[in-house]
């Protein structure tokens, strides 16, 4: 179980020390057992001391949010991790994965050498090498690929600080194919849909206000249970200042806690939902005016738009009962501005995800959230002229993943592309082959979109996996050459610029020398480009831009920076509608875009997908005896870089299958019985089973599984085969307009183990 | 409130303040808390935890809570009165109730007489151990580990017999106050309220 329920008396009776349960056991026992004077003196004395040790600056790198650090550093040995107080990404706290960091720096099951693969793929068998053979390596068998094929049958997947680096190399290389999954695996949609209505994606960290709402309507966002600190602590403060939380999702998350209205609806139903709420607001005459009519375009049409869609149509489509919509919707619009809509962060879900965001999007422009507390705050720039890095030409080839002016997904961005592209198109290998992958922090055999069967296929076609990486991941057990890179406690990088409400800078410095054979990616992305001749793009190192940084900065500012660890400029203006400022939205039309013009043309050419407001479709839906796969995050082990990491494990190290009673009743299943699953589209079933964990958290037809574990990676002595990995049950559907991934279309047959 | 202990003659009364809406059951505490510590990496070895708590309402309707628990630091602590050799003792001045490890023969008693399950055993030091209040951190006036990384800001700690603590207005402000097992009278010093609902 998530929370496991074992007693500690259970363990006390297991260990057989019960007879000592009594204190009546206890009398007659010897006289030695009393304390001497001299200890009576010294008793708890130890406990008064406290050697903090010596204190280094640095922002988390066990998922992607990047917390402030404090590193605390005790005889060479890291102590402890805390917070960064005046890092405005976590304000002196840590979750679970950012105060376990400390333990994936110590794992010895980390990369210890540069190693060069031996035995077949996938066997793990590896020889050690120096870092010359290891780049000439890289050399010998990627330039043959390269001269055949041109540089662009290189694809390189990235995630985490480290990313200039690889970027680098594959540029200069020449290769367009560079991806990072954080787009197409999981913001893409919902970054897509915010661009097409306000001019700007939600970014990374979002920019939802809700320490100040009023009220949070959240669309399947796990805010407590995926835990990125600012949001989760906003979050909490939000609630604890009394704002309402209408929390949808078909199941029942740890977001739910303090929910006024949890709507359990019909999985892939959120759009019909949001466009019945919509119909309410307008229908009854709730919008906030003065900002429609200031800031929106296409309201009218919004109007016409959303007339079918009424509360009662809306029940029928989401399971919820028509008066609980209006309901809904007007104490929603009972406390605009001060409201916000939030679509999920990974909304790779049912196909419809653009056009499901660009209703809460709407959402929120009728509202008037847009610039004002406790609604969306808008992000500021650190106000410093950073000058332009020199970057390689752009590639002149096409992208092999459909992104670009003139291809399937014009809207999707290049500089992040479609990672479910390269699959395919190294799957494929069309438009043109894809034979060799560059992993950067990446593990696409465990967090692909395309099935178990076709990511080993598409493995198969690559002639050569390159991996910078600090651990075994299931992708590094496959690949061919593995450079092993130092953690984010053991290196420097270049100086963390974030743009935001209240915008800094945050440094990492390394709290103590690499413990193992082991590199920065800098050094080691200069060191392959050496070997093609391309080392002038790695002139500065990261340690280097912290130098170049000082001199942008005053002196005052870079001491400020050195001491705290965080640089921020507070003299910003989260608040511009608020605050009477007139905003020109980065849009086609520069308003909020109800209605979307961009659209036009493809909604004329390949229809409804692309209908410039949103409008309804059903899901595909599972057949008879199937289950829709459902799966999210836990707080401690979703995020890969926490995924072998002991106590992390020690939460969580199994992934129960959730169904609901009257599924498991038809099933004739009771909690707790052992199953499998198996993927009607493939055939694959669960190498093991799991545990059923029967509960009405869980709609009806849908089962449900925590992401991040059933990893296949024999040199992980703790990750290895814990719990079932949901990727093998997943759909491998794509959003029209963004491009990126559609994954709750897969279905399910669970059976007894 | 008649539910605060008032140890009157005590230079402090230690007491940690749990607000309950706050709570996300992230379990940031229970990691903080074991790095901090040397806690051994086990399952069974901890010394603060969050519970989640299903339940269903009078509707049939699930619903979810948590509970995080530590050490109550009881002001009548039955682990201290097991203790066959002292080693299990309460600190005059601030009310905390630690072990001394010099003294603890292993015998285990103190992790039955406790109604919390707030103590284990670490097979490597051979004595049972605890939450301490932090007091290593706080001697060198740091708050608690589990509190300063609390990513809710659920956890608070100080001390109540000073009416402008943090502790005490917050058990001013509450709206609901809650102890763990009351009924077995070892007037516990974790306070868990809500604020809000």
């Amino acid at each position: 179980m998530r929370r496991h329920k074992i007693d500690r008396r259970g363990f006390l009776k297991l260990a057989g020390v019960t007879g000592v349960a009594t204190t009546a056991g206890l009398t007659g026992l010897p006289s030695p057992l009393k304390a001497s004077t001299e200890q009576e003196a010294k008793k708890g004395a130890r406990f008064l001391k406290y050697d903090r040790g010596v204190h280094s600056p640095n922002f988390c790198e066990m998922c992607f949010w990047n917390c402030g650090v404090d590193v605390y550093t005790r005889d060479g040995k890291i102590h402890k991790l805390e917070g960064n107080k005046l890092n405005p990404n976590n304000s002196g706290h840590l979750c679970a994965k950012g105060n376990a960091g400390i333990v994936s720096t110590y794992d010895p099951d980390r990369i210890k050498s540069p190693l060069i693969r031996t035995g077949k793929r996938g066997e793990g068998k590896f020889k050690k090498v120096s870092w010359e053979e290891a780049y000439k390596y890289v050399h010998e068998k990627l330039n043959p690929l390269i001269e055949k094929h041109g540089a662009e049958t290189l694809a390189t997947f990235m995630h985490g600080t480290g990313e200039p680096y690889p970027h680098m190399f594959t540029m200069a290389l020449g290769s367009p194919n560079i991806t990072i999954p954080a787009y197409s695996q999981c913001m893409g949609s919902r970054e897509m849909a915010w661009a097409l209505t306000f001019g700007t994606g939600v970014s990374g960290h979002e920019t939802f206000d809700m320490a100040y709402s009023k009220h949070m309507m959240i669309f399947g966002r796990n805010m407590a249970g995926a835990v990125q600190v600012r949001e989760a602590k906003d979050f909490a403060e939000g609630l604890s200042r009394g704002s309402k939380l209408t929390y949808i999702d078909p199941r029942q998350s740890e977001s739910c806690v303090n929910a006024t209205d949890w709507l359990q609806l019909n999985p892939g139903s959120d759009l019909a939902l949001a466009l019945g709420f919509i119909h309410v607001i307008l229908k009854e005459n709730l919008a906030n005016m003065d900002f429609v009519r200031e800031y929106c375009y296409g309201y009218n049409e919004l109007i016409e738009h959303t007339k079918e869609y009424t509360p009662q149509w809306a029940s029928e489509k989401t399971g919820i009962d028509a008066k609980t919509i209006e309901r809904v919707a007007r104490d929603f619009a009972k406390d605009a501005p001060n409201v916000v809509a939030i679509p999920p962060r990974r909304m790779t879900r049912y196909g419809n995800d653009t056009q499901t965001v660009r209703a809460i999007a709407i959402l929120n422009a009728l509202m008037g959230s847009w610039g004002v507390p406790g609604g969306i705050f808008v992000r500021n720039k650190v106000p410093i002229d950073f000058p332009k890095e020199e970057h390689p030409h752009h590639p002149k080839a096409r992208r092999a993943d459909g992104v670009g002016e003139g291809e399937k997904y014009p809207f999707a961005p290049p500089p992040l592309g479609r990672t479910n592209g390269i699959y395919e198109a190294t799957l494929t290998q069309k438009p043109y082959p894809i034979k060799a992958w560059l992993l950067y922090g990446t593990n696409p055999l465990s967090h692909s979109s395309v099935g178990v069967n076709d990511i080993y296929k598409a493995i198969d076609n690559l002639d050569l996996i390159i991996a910078i990486d600090t651990q075994f991941s299931d992708t590094v057990m496959y690949s061919d050459v593995i450079f092993p890179e130092s953690t984010y406690l053991e290196r420097y990088d270049a100086p963390y610029i974030q743009k935001d409400k209240i915008p800094f800078i945050a440094l990492r410095k390394p709290a103590i020398k690499p413990i193992y054979d082991t590199k920065g990616a800098f050094e080691i992305c200069k060191g392959m480009a050496k070997e093609f001749g391309l080392e002038k793009w790695f002139e500065t190192s990261p340690e280097e831009k912290v130098e170049e940084l000082s001199k942008l900065l005053t002196k005052e500012q870079m001491e400020t920076l050195e001491k705290d660890g965080v640089l921020r400029f507070e003299d910003v203006e989260p608040y511009p509608i608020a605050s009477g400022v007139k905003t020109r939205f980065k849009t086609t039309t520069g308003k909020v875009q109800l209605y979307v013009p961009d659209l036009d043309e493809s909604y004329k050419k390949y229809g409804d997908d692309f209908s410039p407001m949103p409008k309804y479709k059903d899901p595909i839906m599972p057949k008879e005896g199937e289950f829709r796969m459902l799966f999210g995050r836990t707080p401690h082990n979703s995020h890969a870089r926490g995924q072998n990491n002991s106590l992390l494990l020690e939460l969580q190290d199994d992934t129960p299958i959730w169904i609901n009673p009257v599924d498991a009743k038809k099933l004739g299943f009771k909690h707790g019985d052992d199953v499998f699953l198996i993927n009607t589209k493939t055939g694959y079933k669960s190498e093991h089973t799991e545990k059923l964990k029967v509960t009405k958290r869980i709609k009806e037809g849908s089962v449900f599984i925590h992401h991040g574990f059933g990893h296949d990676s024999s040199a992980w002595s703790r990750g290895d085969k814990k719990g079932i990995k949901e990727n093998w049950f997943i759909s491998d559907g794509v959003d029209p307009i963004s491009g990126a991934a559609a994954f709750h279309n897969g279905f399910v047959k669970v059976v007894k183990g | 409130m008649n539910i605060i202990n008032k140890l009157g003659n005590k230079e402090q009364n230690l007491a940690m303040v749990i607000i309950g809406d706050r709570c996300i059951g992230c379990d940031a505490c229970y990691v903080a808390c074991k790095t901090d510590w040397d806690v051994p990496a086990l399952k069974e070895a901890y010394r603060t935890k969050v519970w989640e708590v299903e339940n269903e309402d009078q509707h049939g309707n699930p619903t979810i809570g948590f509970l995080p628990t530590l050490c109550n630091h009881c002001d009548n602590a039955p682990c201290v009165d097991v203790c066959p050799t002292g080693a299990s003792f309460k600190r005059d001045e601030d009310g905390i109730v630690l072990v001394e490890p010099d003294m603890c023969i292993g015998c285990k008693a103190c992790m039955v007489a406790c109604p919390y399950d707030a103590r284990y055993y670490d097979e490597e030091a051979q004595t049972v151990d605890k939450c301490t209040f932090c007091l290593p951190r706080t001697s060198q006036g740091l708050d608690p580990a589990c509190v300063t990384t609390c990513v809710g800001e659920s956890r608070n700690f100080g001390d109540l017999n000073d009416p402008n603590s943090n502790v005490s207005k917050l058990l001013n402000d509450a709206t609901s106050i809650m102890r763990l097992k009351e009924d077995e009278g070892t007037l516990p010093n974790v306070y868990y309220i809500n604020i809000n609902s």
